[in-house]
């Protein structure tokens, strides 16, 4: 029996779609099968950032209305095995979808794949409580400023309310230069404030914009840190126990600091 | 603290720092903000429980969420008219 993760954020643009991609396609190269399933109906964008968009024939929105089989509404990544993409409709809006229906579609995608994604759209709401229904534990996306941290709390408490456990925290499009120089919260500031587990830390990293442009997850080309902090989160899913690199860029004294105190 | 000795030193107290003390406050805030239906069910649990031993008249009770400082605290008044002897009932 896999297992059905959500991946939500509250606020809108912390990076709920990027993650979803590169997880997803992570877990694919480690050998799991995955599906990625897009709950963000009437604003799709999980298929454009896949790479997909020209292979989407139908959408979880014909499944529901019985319009094809949900493994003929499956579209499969042909650069990797195991992966699998279901589109959200992008002619239907929120309230079109219940919450049960979007809970039998994780529910049968569970007894097949190890691990379905399910990308959340932002907010509380409707699209919110349908990206929730049928998911086991979430992943909780945040960027380290103010209004992503306080919108993530609040889809804590509602993730904890449903029963929804674990809940990790994935803090991405981290500055470790801002962070040494004390103009962004670390990610020992960002945990005391949420409370949660966290799974990962991103740092900020131009390559998601150019493989974003591309159509092709970071996660193939696995040079830039942001890949190599994807790849590391993936395991983790995995059940592999990998320790959080500290990415904190400290400046010039502590550093020389560091050289003479830190066991190396 | 910290920031204190910051200041003593002339420095400019770090945002990172202002940001986390400001969401704290503010996240403390959201979090006990609850709604009126949480609070009506509340309000309906608690008297079922407390009138298995006092008497007391439903709309003579009062419950509200004060602040004092940075804590918030749950201030519930039932006014009972007599209490029920609970070693009658054995």
């Amino acid at each position: 029996m896999g297992k059905v993760i959500v991946v939500t954020s509250g606020k809108g643009g912390v990076g709920k779609t990027t993650s979803t991609a590169n997880l997803g396609t992570a877990l694919a190269l480690l050998g799991k099968s995955v599906v990625l399933v897009d709950a963000d109906v009437g604003l799709r964008n999980l298929d454009i950032v896949m790479g997909l968009e020209s292979r989407v024939v139908y959408t979880s929105m014909d499944v529901i209305e019985k319009q094809c089989e949900l493994n003929k509404a499956l579209v499969r990544d042909r650069r990797v095995d195991g992966l699998m993409l279901l589109a959200a409709s992008q002619k239907n809006n929120k309230d079109d979808m219940q919450p049960e229906q979007m809970k039998a579609i994780c529910d049968k995608l569970r007894t097949t794949y190890d691990f379905t994604l399910v990308d959340s759209p932002a907010g509380i709401e409707r699209g919110f409580r349908n990206a929730s229904a049928g998911a086991d534990e979430a992943i909780v996306v945040t960027t380290p400023d103010v209004s992503a941290i306080r919108d993530a709390d609040r889809i804590i408490g509602l993730l904890q309310n449903v029963e929804i456990e674990p809940i990790n925290l994935v803090i991405n499009r981290f500055s470790p230069q801002l962070v040494g120089n004390g103009s962004m919260m670390d990610q020992a500031d960002v945990l005391d404030i949420l409370n949660i587990d966290l799974i990962g830390v991103v740092p900020e990293d131009s390559a998601v914009i150019t493989s974003t442009n591309r159509g092709i997850p970071l996660v193939y080309e696995d040079g830039s840190p942001g890949a190599q902090a994807y790849m590391r989160i993936a395991r983790r899913l995995t059940g592999q126990r990998i320790p959080i690199p500290d990415l904190e860029q400290k400046g010039l004294f502590s550093n020389i600091l560091n050289w003479f105190t830190k066991k190396r | 603290m910290n920031l204190s000795i910051k200041q003593l030193f002339g420095r400019k107290p770090k945002s990172s720092n202002i940001a986390k003390q400001r969401l704290k406050l503010v996240i403390t805030q959201d979090r006990v903000d609850v709604d009126d239906r949480f609070m009506t069910r509340l309000h309906h649990e608690l008297a079922e429980v407390l009138a298995k031993y006092f008497e007391f008249s439903a709309n003579s009770v009062k419950m509200n969420l004060k602040q004092e400082g940075n804590s918030y605290i749950l201030v519930a008044d039932f006014p009972y008219t007599k209490f029920h002897d609970m070693s009658m009932r054995r």
